[in-house]
């Protein structure tokens, strides 16, 4: 069942070491790894006080979505993430177990929509924000809902996928749900124009392709590879991309 | 101890690219100053208490004139110790 054509207006990804398309078709093939003590850099657009606050997590996010924005202008966002910053929270909870009291901006950017907040004021972005944590359903719903806001007013849509590893205190095992490395991959889509064509649809195989921080990186080298499509389910939906 | 709290600042509040010698004493901490925010303001309240063992009552004092500066902020915390 067709859900919707759509348009890959332009993409970009950020892991430690991997700072640009370029860097993405080396890793593809082979021929470069992560660098695991990287930072991701950020646009000096995005003010100094500002800044100071960002997690690595949320510098990923920024570094990805930087390149995917046009100067000046506006545009709906779409956030999608597992886990979001729930380390965070989870040192947050070892403070106070520990009878110490938590710092105040750890506990306001300790919510899932932290970093599309920090984004809608970095870059004075005004329009619509939905930040999607799709438990067992993975990369799909980020689409559903992009495609929701395309089909109402939005000429674009950005949409950010993001996760990092989870910390050791959660039981992983026997659940695919956690990615060796952090990544934020952002995609501007469009119902026309110029780009990578893809078609979604929903599929009725029945698949295993893990959770969130999972697909990301399979999407990401679906984007890289030769291969016209690519299936991803988990315990239920599954969806299809295809490039027409 | 005008110095020692510009220290605190610069280091609860994570102002990486700012010295001691960047933050006059007499310069507003807030909004146009020095730009910082209000949760800065809970963080800084958090960090003060910490390490003078004062706390700043936001319902009983008056917060705005403690915090306008540097110099305030030293002067009403040396003599809620005293």
């Amino acid at each position: 069942m067709i859900v919707s054509d759509f348009v890959l207006r332009e993409w970009s990804a950020w892991a430690p070491g991997m700072n640009c398309k370029a860097d993405w078709k080396e890793w593809y093939a082979g021929r470069r790894t992560i660098q695991h003590d990287d930072k991701a850099i950020i646009s000096d657009a995005v003010p100094k006080m500002l800044q100071r606050r960002l997690s690595p997590l949320a510098r990923a996010v920024f570094n990805a979505s930087d390149k995917c924005l046009e100067p000046g202008k506006s545009i709906p966002t779409v956030f999608s993430s597992a886990h979001g910053e729930v380390c965070k929270s989870l040192e947050m909870l070892k403070t106070i177990q520990a009878g110490d009291e938590i710092s105040p901006t750890a506990f306001s950017l300790s919510v899932h929509n932290a970093i599309a907040g920090l984004f809608s004021i970095a870059y004075a972005n005004s329009l619509e924000s939905t930040v999607i944590a799709p438990g067992l359903e993975g990369i799909a719903p980020a689409f559903i809902e992009a495609f929701g806001l395309l089909s109402e007013t939005a000429n674009e849509v950005l949409l950010v996928l993001y996760d990092e590893p989870i910390a050791d205190f959660y039981p992983i095992s026997p659940f695919n749900l956690n990615a060796e490395i952090p990544c934020a991959l952002a995609l501007r889509i469009a119902l026309s124009g110029n780009g990578l064509p893809l078609r979604f649809s929903r599929s009725l195989e029945s698949r295993d392709d893990g959770e969130h921080p999972v697909q990301l990186l399979t999407f990401l080298r679906f984007l890289l590879a030769e291969e016209s499509s690519l299936s991803l389910g988990n315990q239920g939906h599954s969806w299809r991309w295809d490039k027409i | 101890m005008e110095n020692e709290l510009k220290q605190l600042i610069i280091d609860a509040l994570d102002l990486e690219d700012i010295s001691v010698d960047d933050i006059d004493s007499h310069d507003a901490l807030f909004n146009e100053g020095l730009g910082l925010d209000s949760i800065d303001a809970l963080e800084l309240g958090l960090a003060i208490r910490k390490k003078y063992n004062v706390k700043i009552d936001a319902e009983k004092e008056d917060v705005v004139k403690i915090f306008s500066s540097v110099s305030a902020l030293a002067k009403y915390i040396e003599s809620a110790r005293s």
